[in-house]
């Protein structure tokens, strides 16, 4: 990792939904923040427990798979990484809204409308939609 | 060379960054494998099994390259992945990795095969001459 990547805010993205989770994951990184990605709050707690792993952000989903929601993994946060910001969105237009507010406080400026984040997602959605109809 | 003794595999493309999808279950070693990766220059996706990785190339995101692991959970491994790939979408390039097998030419037609522990800048000097092959 170079040096340069070492001063960007570090964010972890914590969504099951492969096709949000990269959509948003990538307009984050537009904005200038380094992006790990993880599937589950399971997922989240093994990058979060690897100490020497730099953090500054965690933004979840808050209904996902596995033995823990995003309400159980905010708790465990609060208690394990108090400095630790979290950002909690539970639908799609909450996780673009706050992952546009992230934007507007990184240091590079907004690379496109949060507006055209919302319509890509929808539109992937649709795609998958459209496959599993021709294919059931 | 950069400051960790690494050989600089950064490069630039001529039609913008190809994409690569990194189908891993382990998220520290997909972690690894993607920052290199971007450091590199490639757009990545990250996918933790077979059946979200085809989520992502059924979708109309455009996908150059898949590198996946071989044994994950789900419905869909990287042998079911990689047959997947080479019927619907023969273009895209796929590299398997794994602990426990040896190559699987005689299972599933691949563009590569890495034995773990791999050598993470090889397998992407690897997809990097996949790619430039068919520019």
């Amino acid at each position: 990792m170079n040096i340069q990547a070492e001063n960007l805010e570090v964010v972890l993205v914590v969504e099951d939904d492969v096709l949000i989770r990269m959509a948003i994951a990538q307009y984050l990184r537009d904005c200038g923040y380094r992006v790990i990605e993880a599937v589950s709050a399971d997922e989240a707690l093994t990058v979060l427990q690897h100490s020497e792993t730099k953090l500054d952000i965690v933004f979840s989903d808050i209904e996902m798979p596995g033995s823990m929601d995003g309400f159980g993994l905010s708790k465990w946060i609060r208690d394990h990484r108090p400095g630790l910001d979290v950002i909690l969105a539970g639908t799609v237009p909450r996780a673009v809204n706050a992952a546009s507010e992230l934007c507007d406080k990184s240091p590079l400026p907004k690379p496109y409308e949060s507006k055209a984040v919302h319509d890509h997602i929808r539109r992937l959605l649709a795609a998958r939609k459209t496959v599993r109809r021709d294919s059931g | 060379m950069d400051s960790y003794g690494r050989v600089a595999i950064s490069q630039v493309w001529e039609y913008g960054r190809p994409t690569i999808l990194v189908v891993e279950d382990e998220i520290l070693v997909r972690m690894v494998i993607a920052d290199r990766l971007r450091e590199a220059n490639y757009k990545v996706i990250e996918s933790s099994n077979g059946d979200q990785a085809i989520a992502v190339l059924r979708s109309d995101t455009k996908v150059h390259a898949v590198i996946s692991d071989v044994r994950m959970p789900g419905s869909l491994d990287g042998i079911g992945l990689a047959k997947v790939v080479k019927s619907e979408l023969p273009e895209v390039k796929i590299v398997l990795v794994s602990g426990h097998l040896r190559p699987l030419d005689h299972l599933v037609e691949l563009d590569g095969f890495f034995a773990k522990p791999y050598d993470v800048d090889r397998v992407i000097r690897h997809v990097q001459a996949l790619l430039q092959e068919e520019a």
